[in-house]
């Protein structure tokens, strides 16, 4: 290789300044910005879509707030109608109102998205710790059976472990955490590795401190930049996923509104009725859009030369 | 080196042993069995029962796992249990099909996204940068059955300039299957194009700061000269070697797209043999599937050594 | 490491391969090459035809003429591509050619090309009463040998099996048919088999086979067994004793007017004409039978003008849209295949007839009507089909007995709360995620939540399904299904014998019905026909009363195909569940 390595790293940084640094970075990279603002929009919708903050002390259901209808109310008889001043993205295949059934579908996507991705972030960067860090034959079992996981197309996984646990939103998220965790594994073992080699984890480790001491203090700070980028990324896979789980029919139970579903819902008519998928493809679109760009713009603060 | 390699070669074999044994255990916990679907809502519980016996379903599970993995050692993939067409008949079918689709796929995400990359490093932080990089994230944020049945419908019906569904006939008219490929490709390909775009622009970036370049530029040399002659085919280096990891991950997504565009590849075999319970397909496919994955896995990594010597094998 | 000359080379490929890829796109198509022979035909005619006087009706009359030409050259000028009717199919791939194991849509439709039965159902028609001879001479007679009943058919003479491999074409005997008749009743290589017990073959010379009946059956039911459905499929016993069973299965001899020619996995199969059909060789020279489970790629390839038929969706909305477009036309045809709402009566609340009743005012069948349009769906009073088969109840009687269940959603609460369910209940089930199940279960959802009934709907995929409330998980379970008569679907569904779970041969009796075996069982041996259907009748008002079942709809057949399409015959009903393609078929390029 004709580059050549830095073979010195930056001093250990006090936490303090470097966020301080990092969000001065932040606030000027577009990228992140525009991301950023795309989600809080993203999570302000899926909150106020009812007024369940206000239901749930008074004792009562919600009601629809931002979303003008009920988003299960059908209308067999209306069906497939085109938008109009009532109906903005027109009914779908049971008369259902499609803007509400988007402005509610938010919330799966971001329940599945952040929460799966926690998960499978959570298990993930604790196991490529683990393999990282203390190498051997942890390490060799750890990252075989990350090559086993990910040998599964995520479809293919994403059916199995559905078909396995049975249907349900929550099943929904524990299937695309485990297939989220194979990255975080892999990137947070690679990171472990390179971190693990650097003079001050070696310093820390020669005066006697503990091995839980140093990950945490020397090590996961170092790497934790770059797993929220990955949680970033992956967040907009899940959501992504979630669609394609959808989208082949196995998606969360109804009458709860997801986007994927309604695409499905609506291949079948996309030259009778096109509103009826068009509108919850821009919706997926913009979403996952969102966290792309957020986790892209992060990545080019941390790291602006990573190939990866 | 040649010792590593061997040494992951003979470690993949518990690799493709475990995905054998977890997709044999899983495909038998969950609900619904290959008889049951072969003969459909038609079927009575005799009918289904006779031919569970038929198949060998109602054998005790070891002597199955030991049966398969018998066959699998001698490279036997058995036969269909729907069909009782042999699988490596089918797969020998398929797998062309799922290659020439991800390669083309690598080939149209590279030519875009290379470019793409380079003139967004070259133009980096202002309005064409963000925009080119923000259409690129894009690119990989459109669910790929939406944009390829927008696809169809665009190309195939309002233009009709091009096949909407199939594969062609690849072995017998392989020039004229080609354009039974673009429409899938450029699904495939795009989401390919983001990872492309993003690492040229890095490799780029890179590149440019090196003291070579800096040196070029400082000797007067005109600075396309300096792009092309030595960033450019520098920055070209990583690029090609991390390709092989983008076509591990886009064989995963060809599953979807092969769904959506009919074609009759490995990834659409795998959907239809768990959507019909053949066990013996889905096994076997899943071993093949692995072995190409695993194969990947290994290049990747080697090459990634070789990019960074301090992760040491 | 990759070399620098690799790197380049692999970018020569890619550009080698765009090339490559830009140039097919700009090659001509073989339709275009066919339109280039027509016209140098087209200037043919028009050198012949320039004596006529006025020049534009020559025009005219060319431009005629030449449509007409293409079908007429197509056979002999071995410059033509062949006539291939090209059908795309909802489904992912083939599950068995052997007619005796074909249970499946797709499949029922490329046996009842390629084999017959004794006895046919009319091209385009399913009605008993028109049913013919297919390979018999003429309908069996019947004559009654003790208790046992005897049927003899007389065979055709002629007729020739398919070429298969190294088999050549031979003539079909009563050795061949009693054979596939012994297969048909055998557990091991046949679906059918519990259809068949009681009976026995022989043949009695050549063309003469005789069926013995241990207990009579009156032709309604006789019939069907013998017809060109299911069992009644006759193979060829040579074609299966050369390939075996399972490779049978991929590759089916019959007698039928197209023959199989190959298998691509998940892609398609290919069939060619039986130049030696004995009703006459087919007009068209081949089908291409595509598995495309997806319908936008379907309807895609149809309008694009690569399939000729497809498998369409069963919504009246989207017949109405295809119609609209220029040379497509869609037909809506039976058989309709009955949506039934089986309740569980084993479980509470279910148990007690007032809920049941309750949950039946509560769902509307217009409002499930609704979801599919009329005529693409219709309302139905009873487990039977009235509008397809003998033995049903039609609106007018089922409302006559008060036995209609029309929607009345007070009383629907008025009786959940006399039966102590004034705050309503809630139910879990599971549905296929196919959208013939989903919509009705989720649609009904939303119906009985008018009433305070919660229902919990679980989506999972169909074969998930199809286990799922064979080992009784659903305390409500909708069937939708096609059963050649009544006493077939009262069996299967209503005799205890075919009790879920716990049934003496378990099969689809969802609601755990035990009332009605003995009216069932007295209908299936009654020889008048009246008798035999009184007592179907007797059967479904039982049913109706103690509302062990709620019928809700049939759901008919829809296909789309290219105006160029002439399947040869009106399409009233099929019960292979597609149009029929048959040796009338006729097709333009």
């Amino acid at each position: 290789m004709e580059q050549d390595i830095n073979t010195l790293e930056q001093p250990i940084v006090r936490l303090r300044s470097q966020r301080e640094r990092l969000w001065h970075t932040f606030s000027r990279n577009r990228t992140a910005l525009l991301g950023l603002i795309m989600v809080i929009v993203i999570v302000l919708v899926a909150t106020f879509a009812d007024d369940w903050f206000v239901a749930v002390f008074q004792g009562r259901d919600a009601q629809h707030l931002l979303a003008p209808f009920d988003p299960a109310k059908q209308d067999t008889r209306s069906r497939l109608q085109p938008p109009d001043e009532a109906h903005r993205m027109g009914l779908d295949t049971y008369g259902r109102d499609v803007t509400s059934r988007i402005i509610y579908g938010t919330r799966v996507s971001l329940l599945v998205g952040i929460l799966s991705v926690a998960l499978g972030g959570a298990i993930g960067t604790f196991l490529g710790l683990i393999a990282g860090y203390a190498g051997g034959k942890v390490e060799d079992w750890i990252m075989r059976s990350v090559d086993v996981l990910m040998a599964f197309p995520s479809l293919i996984m994403g059916l199995m472990v559905l078909a396995v646990l049975g249907p349900g939103m929550s099943k929904m998220i524990i299937a695309i955490g485990i297939m989220c965790s194979p990255a975080f594994v892999r990137v947070v073992h690679s990171s472990t590795l390179s971190v693990k080699e650097n003079d001050f984890v070696l310093a820390a480790r020669s005066i006697g401190v503990g091995k839980f001491r140093t990950v945490r203090v020397h090590i996961l700070p170092n790497i934790l930049g770059e797993v929220v980028v990955l949680a970033s990324i992956y967040t907009a896979t899940a959501i992504r996923v979630e669609a394609n789980l959808s989208f082949i029919g196995l998606g969360v139970a109804p009458p709860t509104p997801a986007w994927g579903t309604m695409i499905r819902d609506g291949t079948q008519y996309l030259t009778t009725a096109p509103w009826i998928s068009i509108f919850p493809g821009l919706a997926i679109l913009i979403t996952v859009l969102a966290f792309n760009l957020l986790g892209d713009g992060m990545r080019d603060i941390i790291d602006p030369k990573s190939y990866t | 080196m040649l010792r590593y390699i061997i040494r992951r070669i003979i470690l993949a074999i518990p690799i493709l042993l475990a995905v054998f044994t977890l997709v044999f255990l899983v495909v038998r916990i969950i609900p619904g069995d290959p008889a049951q679907s072969a003969l459909g809502d038609y079927a009575s519980k005799e009918a289904v029962e006779a031919l569970r016996e038929r198949m060998g379903l109602n054998k005790p599970l070891l002597v199955q796992y030991f049966h398969f993995l018998g066959d699998l050692v001698r490279l036997d993939f058995g036969e269909s249990l729907i069909s009782g067409k042999p699988i490596s008949e089918q797969v020998a079918y398929a797998l062309p099909y799922t290659l020439e689709l991800t390669l083309a796929a690598v080939i149209f995400g590279v030519l875009l996204g290379v470019p793409l990359g380079v003139f967004t490093a070259l133009n980096r932080n202002n309005a064409i940068d963000y925009l080119g990089r923000v259409l690129s994230l894009a690119g990989l944020s459109v669910p790929a059955f939406y944009f390829g049945i927008l696809l169809i419908l665009i190309f195939a019906v309002e233009l009709g300039w091009l096949p909407a569904v199939g594969g062609g006939d690849l072995v017998g008219e392989p020039f004229k299957s080609l354009k039974y490929l673009v429409l899938p490709a450029v699904t495939l390909g795009l989401i390919m194009t983001t990872s492309v775009t993003r690492l040229s622009r890095s490799a780029m970036l890179n590149v440019l700061s090196e003291d070579y370049v800096r040196t070029a530029r400082a000797k007067g040399l005109a600075e396309r000269v300096v792009l092309i002659k030595h960033a450019l085919r520098a920055a070209l280096l990583p690029i090609v070697s991390i390709t092989g990891f983008w076509a591990a991950s886009l064989i995963g997504d060809s599953v979807l797209t092969e769904f959506i565009f009919s074609r009759p590849g490995l990834g659409k075999m795998l959907v239809g043999a768990i959507l019909q319970r053949d066990y013996t397909a889905l096994q076997s496919v899943m071993v093949i599937y692995a072995a190409f994955v695993v194969a990947i896995n290994l290049i990747t990594d080697l090459t990634y050594g070789l990019l960074d010597p301090r992760i040491s094998h | 490491m990759l070399s620098r000359r690799t790197v380049f080379l692999l970018l020569a490929m890619a550009a080698l391969l765009t090339l490559l890829a830009a140039q097919c796109g700009a090659t001509p198509t073989p339709e275009r090459i066919v339109e280039k022979v027509v016209e140098t035909v087209v200037v043919e005619k028009e050198v012949a035809g320039e004596t006529v006087t006025v020049i534009e009706t020559v025009e005219v009359e060319v431009v005629k003429e030449v449509e007409k030409e293409v079908v007429v050259t197509a056979t002999p000028e071995p410059v033509e591509e062949p006539l291939i009717l090209r059908l795309g199919q909802n489904s992912a791939d083939l599950s068995s050619l052997d007619p005796h194991f074909a249970t499946t849509t797709e499949a029922r439709a490329l046996v009842d090309m390629i084999f017959n039965g004794l006895l046919r159902y009319k091209p385009g028609d399913g009605a008993f009463e028109n049913m013919e001879p297919d390979l018999a001479e003429a309908l069996p007679e019947m004559e009654m040998v003790g208790d046992q009943q005897v049927w003899t058919f007389k065979l055709r003479q002629g007729v020739m099996c398919h070429p298969a491999g190294n088999l050549a074409a031979y003539e079909l005997t009563s050795e061949d048919v009693v054979y596939s008749l012994e297969k048909a009743a055998t557990t091991e290589r046949s679906a059918y088999a519990g259809e068949y017990t009681g009976m026995s073959f022989e043949a009695v010379d050549d063309y003469t086979v005789k069926v013995t009946l241990d207990a009579p059956l009156s032709p309604v039911l006789f019939y069907p067994k013998v017809a060109n459905y299911s069992g009644g499929f006759i193979v060829c016993k040579q074609g299966v004793e050369a390939l075996g069973d399972d490779k049978f299965k991929t590759h089916p001899v019959g007698t039928g007017p197209f023959m199989f020619e190959s298998y691509s996995p998940q892609e398609k199969i290919m069939l060619k004409a039986n130049p030696d059909y004995f009703r006459g060789a087919p007009k068209i020279d081949g089908i291409e039978y595509r598995y495309m489970a997806d319908i936008s790629s379907r309807e895609a390839g149809l309008l694009a003008g690569e399939l000729d038929v497809i498998y369409g969706i069963p919504d009246i909305l989207w017949v109405e849209k295809m119609q609209g477009e220029e040379g497509v036309a869609v037909d809506v045809f039976g058989v309709g295949e009955v949506a039934t709402v089986h309740f569980n009566t084993s479980v509470p609340p279910l148990d007690n007839p007032e809920v049941r009743k309750a949950l039946a005012y509560a769902m509307d069948r217009d409002e499930f009507l609704a979801l599919f349009g009329e005529p693409v769906a219709e309302n139905v009073y009873s487990p039977v089909p009235s509008k397809f088969l003998a033995g049903g109840l039609t609106q007018e009687e089922a409302e006559d007995l008060g036995l209609a269940y029309d929607v009345d959603r007070e009383l629907a609460k008025q009786m959940l709360a006399d039966a102590g369910y004034a705050d309503g209940f809630s139910l879990e089930v599971v549905t296929s995620e196919m959208t013939g199940y989903r919509r009705i279960y989720e649609n009904m959802q939303a119906q009985l939540a008018e009433v305070g009934v919660d229902l919990k709907v679980n989506v999972v995929d169909h074969s998930t399904m199809h286990s799922q409330i064979r080992e009784d998980v659903n305390p409500i379970v909708v069937y939708i299904a096609w059963r050649p008569n009544a006493d077939v679907y009262l069996t299967r569904f209503f005799h205890s014998d075919s009790i879920v779970v716990t049934g003496a041969k378990p099969d689809t009796n969802f609601s755990h019905i035990d009332v009605i075996d003995d009216v069932i069982e007295s209908a299936r041996v009654a020889t008048s026909a009246e008798e035999q259907i009184a007592l179907w009748k007797d059967a479904q008002i039982t049913i109706l009363e103690d509302m062990y079942a709620y019928p809700l709809q049939f759901q008919q057949q829809v296909y789309a195909r290219s105006d160029k399409v002439d399947y040869g015959h009106d399409l009233v009903s099929v019960l292979a569940l597609y149009p029929g393609i048959t040796e009338n078929t006729t097709l333009e390029r």
